[in-house]
């Protein structure tokens, strides 16, 4: 797997030709113009890729990415038992005032959407409490529980709606769990719909629609596990946050808590906590900017950790009384500096900042944006992607 | 095996003759904006420029000689593009973008005057790539509209499966002139760059089968052009010439299929009129 020398780089790309390039454009969102210092993710902007979508799902489940879903750039499709590599890479922007920016690529992992109105799940206190978070082992409250049916293979799942190809493990109390299933093993759904999924044994049978073949309904109470689609210890995972519609008045402290890639829960984000910006507009990564309590792109980890295998809580000083945020899992690939209006800014991967990042099956790569100077909306930025595999 | 083995296959191929040298030059006569991509195949130069002047709305291929020279066909090897080289003495529209594209198909006379479906008429299929994948679609004004910002289109085609898909609204820009790359504009909501945004899933085009203006008409006609992207190159000024080697600064070494149409797409930063730029390129093949 990979590229064992230059020889064997310069093999697999030319003779087997396992070589593909992409070629994108995104606009920064179309309503706020992005302040210097501020970070902004173009997920959800328009484009090409187009705009993906968050805030999607049910409030406080995870949600998870691939390469599948709207508004993530194409990087080749599935190679195992190859690796895929970022060879090389390059951005730039015509538009005015745009300069200077850093563009981050980023593999995006899943997103937990925290509503502050509507149902269900609405975020609805303000007062640094602990809520709940559905993802990841650590307990019950962060699970879903479900039932089985074996004579059609799909499981009810009550509280969440889990999207499809989600990486998920099974659990049981009070009894066994459904026949065909077990507990400590990956399994990946098959979305049925807002409440039913079936189970696949890999993320290929699941994109296949292979599901599990259910053999008993199980007995006790069944409990559903999201996980992290890649990079599933969690190492070099980090978390931001986003809004997929506007927020409200509010300029709340805000906390999460996770567990790290050795499995230790409860590191909380340290003190000084980010502050949240008023009236977040959509796209930004609220808690950036300049001045006390910014920090940016990425939530600060707790002491000693590197990186975050999933989020169980998180909590607000304030409320943000309306609007859709979002904590988003990502994995950080790639910065590229921009300094002039027209210049691209290119990265040869391999000679010049040699890294040759690795790009898994099913990543969802999106840009964000560090705004170095006041940006105006819709302002266009194109580039390249090269990748190869061996 | 074709292709290069080992790095010293690529040197002993030059060492034995197994490369290709040509230069080029390009001096549009389009008064370009910054911002909006121009495709310098209709440029006037060397090679000749291209005016995709067919039977309307009927797919089309370009003679491979009559793009950038690469050297003929080289069966069962296959050939790379190992290096190119970039220069102007006109400041006015650096710095520049460009992408060396493969030019594979294309659909010419589009109206943007009319709010009709217009069915093309696939008679010929895509001469190279021939899944599709990979393959991106531009659509390149060859008859100048009056004020296209904003209006919209959709694009039917078949994917790189085979399936046949409806695109979502793309968007036109400013750029009024002949060459402009018609969804591209520097800050304008809709556009998607120089290559048409696809329906989700979409990795490739094989071939295109309608087109109808979804928002507004207007009076121009544009092709709706088949492309590779291949490789990626640039000039920032007029002190420098620009080099890049495929194996060496930017590895890649993109293939260059036999019957190859070579042009450039650029992104200028202002007027192209009257600015010539020159260039070389370099294959080889193992």
């Amino acid at each position: 797997m990979g590229f064992s020398s230059l020889d064997d780089f310069i093999s697999e790309v030319t003779a087997n030709g396992k070589f593909t390039r992409t070629d994108w454009n995104k606009l920064t969102h179309a309503v706020t113009a992005q302040a210097a210092g501020e970070w902004h993710a173009l997920f959800h902007s328009t484009g090409n890729p187009g705009a993906g979508a968050l805030g999607g799902g049910t409030s406080k489940v995870f949600q998870t990415l691939d390469d599948r879903v709207a508004g993530a750039i194409p990087h080749g499709g599935d190679v195992a038992p190859d690796t895929k590599h970022l060879l090389n890479a390059s951005a730039f922007s015509a538009a005015a005032t745009t300069m200077p920016a850093v563009f981050m690529l980023v593999d995006l992992l899943g997103y937990i959407p925290l509503l502050n109105t509507g149902s269900p799940n609405p975020i609805t206190t303000g007062a640094s409490t602990d809520i709940d978070l559905i993802m990841g082992e650590r307990g019950t409250s962060q699970q879903l529980t479900f039932t089985a049916d074996n004579s059609t293979e799909i499981i009810t799942h009550a509280g969440g709606d889990v999207a499809d190809r989600t990486r998920v493990r099974v659990s049981n109390s009070g009894g066994g769990l459904p026949g065909g299933l077990s507990a400590a093993t990956d399994y990946w759904t098959i979305r049925q719909s807002a409440t039913t999924s079936k189970l696949a044994a890999s993320r290929a049978n699941a994109i296949a629609g292979t599901a599990i073949d259910i053999t008993t309904n199980g007995t006790g109470t069944q409990y559903l596990s999201l996980l992290l689609p890649r990079y599933t210890d969690g190492a070099g995972v980090q978390a931001f946050m986003t809004p997929s519609t506007v927020m409200g008045a509010a300029t709340p402290n805000l906390k999460i808590t996770t567990t790290d890639p050795d499995g230790n829960t409860g590191n909380a984000t340290p003190a000084t906590l980010p502050a949240g910006k008023t009236a977040a507009a959509v796209g930004i990564v609220p808690y950036s900017g300049t001045g006390a309590g910014k920090y940016g792109p990425f939530m600060p980890l707790a002491a000693g950790d590197r990186g975050i295998k999933d989020v169980y809580y998180y909590s607000q000083s304030a409320s943000w009384v309306s609007g859709a945020n979002n904590i988003v899992l990502a994995r950080p690939l790639l910065t590229l500096p921009m300094t002039t209006i027209g210049v691209a800014a290119e990265r040869d991967l391999l000679n010049q900042m040699p890294s040759l990042p690795r790009v898994y099956d099913g990543a969802c790569l999106s840009w964000l944006i560090y705004a170095g100077a006041n940006t105006p909306v819709s302002s266009g930025f194109f580039g390249h992607l090269d990748f190869g595999w061996g | 095996m074709a292709g290069f083995g080992r790095h010293g296959a690529l040197a002993d191929a030059i060492e034995q003759g197994q490369s290709f040298f040509a230069t080029w030059r390009k001096s549009p006569s389009a008064a370009t904006t910054i911002g909006i991509w121009t495709d310098l195949s209709m440029a006037p130069g060397n090679p000749f420029p291209n005016y995709y002047a067919s039977s309307p709305l009927v797919a089309a291929t370009l003679n491979g000689d009559e793009g950038i020279r690469h050297g003929g066909n080289v069966a069962p090897l296959t050939k790379h593009l190992k290096s190119l080289m970039m220069l102007t003495t006109t400041a006015t529209a650096l710095p520049l973008t460009a992408v060396l594209c493969d030019y594979l198909l294309y659909y010419p006379f589009v109206d943007m005057g009319s709010g009709d479906p217009q069915a093309m008429t696939n008679v010929v299929t895509l001469p190279r790539y021939a899944d599709g994948e990979g393959v991106q679609i531009m659509a390149v004004l060859t008859n100048p509209p009056g004020a296209p910002a904003g209006l919209t289109f959709t694009v039917d085609y078949v994917d790189q499966d085979g399936a046949a898909k409806t695109s979502p609204a793309n968007t036109f820009g400013a750029g009024v002139v002949t060459g402009t790359l018609a969804t591209t504009d520097r800050a304008r909501q809709g556009t998607s760059g120089p290559f048409l945004r696809l329906a989700d899933g979409t990795t490739g085009v094989r071939s295109i089968t309608g087109f109808t203006m979804t928002g507004g008409l207007d009076v121009g006609l544009i092709s709706l052009v088949l492309v590779k992207p291949l490789a990626t190159h640039g000039i920032r000024g007029i002190d420098a010439p620009v080099e890049r080697d495929y194996a060496l600064d930017f590895p890649s070494l993109p293939r260059i299929v036999d019957g190859a149409f070579l042009g450039l797409i650029a992104c200028p930063s202002g007027s192209l009129a009257a600015t010539a730029i020159h260039g070389t390129i370099t294959t080889t093949w193992n």
